[in-house]
């Protein structure tokens, strides 16, 4: 079930918020694993099985884990634990990339097995491994099957994150406190979030789209479609990651912060700080730091880089474009670890320049369907295959999606939250912020609706992951 | 106000908002047929086993769902407000408004299906026209072609799309009939062109095939209101129109049969008029084969007419000139099968079709 939809919105999220607000404390964890579970089956009904497996095995493992974890026999379990998970995600998510690089090495004909990808298995495979792994570093296991199973298959951010860690989480799963004011800045995260992702993110879609059917590309095209994919998959994550942050706060959970204002980064290394942090910070703490991190010389550090980032890209999908976005991180950072980081303080214009530029270019190469495709798409930003300045169709586009570039761009610097907030601070202003937020928050959702209701594109990008 | 009155308004009301949806959603009658978007609407899918294990159930419920909200039409036009005034796009669902007039974006010229659409016009000349046939060729330039360019719209070069038909089809004499139209020879809200403006076309196709119409006209127009096939797609709030329609003594005394149903029909169906496209009233809409019998007609004339949706407002008005005209409509019909039907014999023959169908000529048969 996506956030952006009528089913979602006026059917499943009345009924749950007012079935969990009803019940005692003591029912709410039940109320809302079995509204996950039919917020998961909604959309995957056989893979329910799957994830109920994982949680079942996660839920015995943590348990071994936790008894043996002083003995030898700890780390192997906790080893087995993570190797099943990675089993699971290996082989719905990977299997048919695997066995056509291998065709194609070997000149086998080897069947493809074509699964069907289960929504969300790559967020709750990395949660359950959070879980096991921080059981195995002293984390109380949990005792509880639906603590547990709550933990790994919560709705807000079951499918598209933020990777919430059993560590982080653990102590609200048996107490937490559901206040009208956490409730309600719960409630304007939300709907800003789903703003983001109808009237901005679903947009700038339609604006890709219209390029990759385009017959008449064109330079000023490309650089459109660029800018537009780079948005909208800014606008369509991190929207996606506010309605979840912002329904956890409602819920009376506190989930960590996904995004902070990537894109005006003036480094690669800055943006990663401020891209899908969730991600980020798991892949340190559970892979480059086992890995060794930079205890263990330059030379290894930069090994270990380039590992990290070619998992953090073979994660987003198991196709060469994904594995080159990351490997292309891990060049950006090295370079940036060893020379240009300190160059790139001395003009914070060109820096963010650099920046903005290459994770354009990385998010061309992501939304390639092919590594031919991706190639083609950079090549038209700077003229390649004799296509034209301009066409008519490119300064077309131009014109019917200016003020929603205009929005994605705006948008995506802090430079609204930041007059709301001076507006808020004095007293004037704050009393008309007290009339016109209810108001326009409530506009807001009568006109997500009103798209939702016309059936507008309406595709999520992290939905493949 | 204090915050936590602040922050206890703000859940009420978005609860309000999601639960009262919700009520409405569940309670309120729902409608099987969208008078605007002209569909039927999804409806509640059945529950069982089998349609919630493989996930029907739900995909189903989803549209049923949108297909289904509380004033949705007032939603949609909501919407088509906002991308337009709020967004400042160019179009809603790839139709766009000019000065009044509704369009969809038509472009860009599809070059291969134009040549498609020559090859099977060409395929039904080779199979059943000899060298007594006279074949004539001619274009319906749509509306983008007066409302496009103006309004900051792609726009194909309809000369161009002209030039190129006739020199593909060069088996057939070409009639030009664009410096005949104007924007306002178009309904506001729909595709077609109005009867009563298109005289002069039919005087000109007329003449160049070689016959004469009676000038005896007399133009009617129906009491419903008409909102044409763009109305529903740009859910936009403008005035209805009224469907005009063009009488005389020979469009009177004809008789016209529909082969596909094996029944004589009017010339303009009345039912059909205040129907789901009223457009439809001429000559009852989409039907694949037709003959129109002129008993009054002053000549031994034949036509056989390959045609889309515009020849059926034009076909009336050609009636004078023959005794007898049929109308093919390729879309529905293989033109295989007609000789099952019609003797070619001492006919003449056009193509007569919108610039909308060349530029999408995979669904001639």
């Amino acid at each position: 079930m996506l956030f952006s939809s009528i089913s979602f919105l006026y059917y499943f999220l009345p009924l749950t918020l007012v079935l969990y607000f009803a019940v005692p404390k003591a029912f709410k964890n039940t109320v809302l694993l079995l509204a996950s579970l039919l917020f998961y089956g909604w959309g995957e009904p056989k893979y329910v099985i799957l994830m109920a497996l994982s949680i079942l095995l996660g839920y015995g493992f943590g348990l071994l884990v936790e008894k043996y974890r002083e003995k030898r026999a700890g780390k192997a379990i906790c080893a087995l634990s993570v190797g099943i998970s990675l089993a699971f995600l290996v082989y719905f998510k990977y299997a048919d990339f695997f066995i056509q690089n291998v065709n194609a090495v070997t000149g086998l004909q080897l069947s493809l097995l074509r699964l069907a990808l289960p929504i969300g298995i790559s967020f709750y495979t990395f949660q359950m491994i959070s879980y096991t792994v921080d059981v195995y570093k002293g984390e109380r296991a949990q005792r509880n099957l639906i603590h547990l199973a709550t933990y790994i298959a919560m709705f807000p951010q079951l499918i598209a994150g933020p990777i919430v860690r059993y560590a982080d989480i653990a102590g609200q799963l048996a107490d937490r406190k559901c206040t009208w004011q956490k409730s309600a800045w719960g409630i304007r995260r939300f709907v800003i979030g789903l703003a983001k992702k109808i009237l901005i993110a679903n947009q700038l879609g339609e604006l890709c789209s219209a390029f990759r059917a385009s017959q008449e590309k064109s330079v000023l095209f490309c650089w459109m479609y660029a800018i537009a994919f780079t948005l909208q998959i800014y606008f369509d994550f991190s929207g996606y990651s506010d309605m979840a942050i912002g329904l956890g706060r409602v819920l009376g959970f506190h989930f960590q912060e996904n995004f902070n204002y990537p894109y005006i980064s003036s480094s690669i290394t800055e943006f990663w700080r401020r891209w899908h942090i969730s991600l980020g910070t798991w892949f340190r703490d559970y892979v480059y730091i086992p890995l060794g991190g930079n205890r263990k010389g330059r030379g290894r550090q930069l090994f270990n880089i380039l590992v990290v980032w070619m998992l953090t890209g073979f994660w987003h999908g198991a196709a060469w474009n994904f594995i080159l976005w990351g490997v292309l991180f891990a060049v950006l950072l090295t370079v940036e670890k060893l020379w240009l980081l300190k160059r790139l303080e001395e003009s914070r214009l060109l820096s963010h320049i650099y920046t903005l530029f290459f994770v354009m270019l990385s998010f061309v190469i992501f939304n390639g369907e092919t590594l031919g495709q991706a190639f083609s798409d950079i090549a038209g930003l700077f003229g390649g295959g004799g296509i034209p300045l301009v066409s008519q169709e490119a300064l077309y586009c131009l014109s019917s999606f200016k003020i929603v570039l205009f929005a994605g761009i705006i948008g995506a610097t802090p430079a609204a939250r930041d007059f709301v907030r001076r507006i808020s601070g004095k007293a004037a202003g704050n009393k008309l912020l007290n009339v016109l937020e209810p108001v326009v928050l409530t506009v807001l959702m009568l006109v997500m609706t009103a798209y939702l209701v016309d059936g507008s594109f309406n595709p999520f990008l992290y939905f493949r992951f | 106000m204090s915050e936590k009155k602040k922050d206890m308004a703000l859940c009420m009301i978005f609860l309000l908002l999601l639960v009262s949806g919700f009520l409405l959603c569940v309670f309120l009658p729902k409608e099987d047929y969208s008078k605007s978007e002209r569909r039927m609407l999804s409806p509640m899918p059945e529950w069982s086993a089998q349609g919630i294990w493989s996930g029907r159930f739900m995909s189903e419920f989803e549209s049923y769902a949108v297909d289904n909200f509380p004033f949705r039409d007032s939603f949609r036009e909501a919407k088509a407000l906002t991308a337009l005034g709020i967004f400042a796009r160019q179009d809603n669902h790839g139709v766009y408004v000019s000065d009044g007039f509704l369009s969809a974006l038509e472009y860009p010229m599809n070059e291969a299906s134009l040549g498609r659409a020559v090859e099977r016009f060409s395929h039904v000349c080779g199979k059943y026209l000899t060298e007594e046939n006279k074949v004539y060729l001619c274009v319906i330039p749509d509306k983008n072609c007066f409302l496009a360019k103006e309004s900051g719209h792609p726009s194909m070069n309809y000369e161009e799309f002209e030039r190129q038909m006739a020199q593909r089809a060069d088996f057939a004499e070409y009639i030009s009939v664009s410096d005949l139209l104007e924007r306002d020879d178009y309904y506001k809200t729909d595709t077609h062109w109005r009867q009563e403006k298109i005289t002069d076309v039919a005087e000109r196709l007329a003449q160049a095939m070689g016959t004469t119409l009676s000038q005896d006209y007399e133009i009617h127009t129906l009491e419903s209101d008409f909102y044409g096939v763009y109305y529903g797609q740009a859910a936009l709030p403008l005035a209805p129109e009224k469907i005009q329609y063009v009488t005389g003594a020979d469009i009177d005394g004809c008789t016209v049969y529909d082969w596909q149903n094996g029944r004589e029909i009017p010339v303009y169906d009345m039912d059909k008029a205040v129907g789901r496209d009223p457009y439809e009233m001429f000559l009852s809409g989409s039907l694949s084969l037709l003959t129109i019998n002129n008993p009054n007609a002053r000549t031994d004339k034949k036509l056989i007419l390959f045609r889309d949706s515009f020849g059926s407002s034009l076909a009336p008005l050609l009636i004078s000139g023959y005794e007898q005209i049929t109308l093919v409509d390729i879309r529905y019909i293989h033109p295989d099968h007609l000789d099952t039907f019609l003797d070619f014999e001492g006919c003449d023959v056009l193509f007569l079709y919108s610039t909308l169908i060349l530029n999408h000529s995979d669904t001639i048969k």
